[in-house]
């Protein structure tokens, strides 16, 4: 909860200063939280908010939303509804690269399929 | 390996250099007047839309399933070309070179022989890229090719059917094969500047014209244009034959895709009428250091649909009018990067 929130206002700091406009209660008015509770989920006082908020966090911060969400321990309902799908594949999948180095994942491709003509 | 992303094939062959990667994508693009007049090259109006066969197991042919592969939609009438793209490399200031077959309904585009595995030289039966940035057609005499124009296979206006008499295979089949790494690094051991000429897109819509409801589409020849392919420059044992990747492209009636795939095809070209009249561009491409190949006698024998459909009493082609270009863009190998052939309304 902590990361997420640490990394929520070093963000947010970040932009305010080079705009007035990322303050606490400027930046929780545009996601539709109040003050206080922005406050709080970045001092690690509150859970962190839900996947739409975060969603909306993540637009006005130009963060990535999938690692916004991954610090606040969730997964994004469409990834959640992939998975459902063909849940024993996907997990087999993901345990499979799990410790695949980056470049490894970032190739992992679906060839076309040749038959015989 | 071949990866379909962004409507095009990547063909990779990474055990033979990192940097050996060809993307194939075709074109859609106006029918040119099949009145036996050259015309120049015509533009690029985008992509089709290129699927994997296997997405839609349930719905296609089980032959297209056989044969792997991919798929695009294609009206009756309809016309492409497809552009050969190979990547730079970086350390030798130079495209990767690669060899590339094409054939429709297994008959090469162009040396008009059935298709064999491996290259040929006699008569060449392959492109080289990045020298030929683009194929529009067959191949029928030196510097003219015969565009490429979709009909119903069964219909009797394919090159294969015209060729074997038979509508066995349709679509069109790829083969790619890069060169071997020792000659590559050998032939280009320093940096020499050269270019790749891109062509981008337009869209117009139209009525679409008539259709047949088979879902197998044959490649005919059209009307002729202006397009040279060139000798290849190598040796033969220069390409490494044995590391070739090879697809097939299914050609699926755009009458029936949305019921096959679920989505839609795009809009039919506008004619080449509609287009000219609008004073949009033309192409003309050409490279003075290079030769062109002879054209085949099996090619240049086939009729265009307009000569077979006035044999047949068809309407195959509907506004088919001449024009006469007057915006015609030169493209010359060497010019500045970047430019293009493509037309912007």
């Amino acid at each position: 909860m902590s990361n997420f929130g640490d990394y929520l206002r070093k963000v947010r700091e970040e932009r305010r200063s080079g705009d007035a406009t990322f303050s606490v209660r400027q930046l929780a008015s545009r996601v539709g939280v109040e003050p206080s509770y922005l406050s709080k989920v970045e001092r690690g006082q509150q859970q962190p908010p839900s996947e739409k908020t975060i969603a909306a966090l993540a637009n006005e911060l130009d963060e990535d939303p999938d690692v916004l969400l991954a610090l606040a321990g969730k997964v994004s309902g469409d990834l959640q509804s992939i998975i459902r799908r063909r849940p024993k594949l996907f997990a087999e999948l993901i345990r499979q690269l799990k410790d695949m180095p980056d470049h490894a994942v970032l190739r992992l491709v679906r060839e076309v399929r040749d038959g015989e003509w | 390996m071949i990866e379909l992303a962004n409507e095009e094939l990547k063909f990779s062959f990474p055990d033979v250099h990192p940097d050996a990667e060809l993307t194939i994508e075709f074109q859609r693009t106006l029918r040119i007047p099949d009145d036996d007049q050259n015309h120049p090259l015509p533009p690029g109006l985008g992509s089709f839309p290129v699927q994997h066969v296997d997405d839609h197991a349930v719905n296609v042919p089980s032959k297209w399933l056989q044969h792997g592969g991919v798929m695009l939609p294609m009206f009756q009438s309809e016309a492409m070309w497809l552009n050969f793209d190979s990547m730079w490399v970086e350390d030798r200031d130079v495209s990767y070179p690669f060899a590339i077959k094409v054939a429709a309904g297994k008959q090469c585009a162009v040396s008009g022989e059935s298709w064999a595995e491996g290259l040929a030289r006699n008569p060449q039966n392959y492109m080289i890229a990045p020298e030929q940035p683009w194929l529009d057609g067959f191949v029928v005499e030196k510097g003219c090719v015969r565009q490429f124009v979709a009909m119903p296979l069964g219909a009797g206006y394919s090159a294969e059917e015209q060729i074997t008499g038979k509508a066995e295979h349709g679509g069109l089949q790829v083969a790619v094969y890069p060169m071997k790494r020792d000659v590559f690094e050998r032939r280009y051991p320093k940096p020499k500047r050269r270019m790749q000429l891109g062509r981008d897109s337009l869209c117009q819509s139209m009525a679409p014209e008539m259709a047949c409801m088979t879902p197998d589409m044959g490649l005919a020849p059209g009307g002729r244009m202006k397009q040279e392919i060139y000798d290849d420059p190598y040796d033969l044992n220069d390409w490494k034959i044995d590391a070739g990747g090879r697809c097939f492209i299914h050609l699926c009636n755009s009458m029936i895709w949305q019921s096959m795939t679920g989505s839609l095809p795009p809009h039919p070209a506008p004619t080449a009428k509609t287009y000219t009249d609008s004073g949009l561009p033309w192409f003309d491409y050409y490279d003075d250091s290079m030769t062109a190949v002879d054209g085949s006698s099996t090619l240049s024998n086939l009729k265009s649909v307009a000569q077979l459909s006035a044999e047949k009493g068809d309407v195959a082609l509907p506004e088919n009018e001449s024009v006469t270009p007057s915006n015609l863009v030169l493209c010359r190998k060497g010019l500045k990067k970047g430019q293009v052939r493509e037309g912007v309304i």
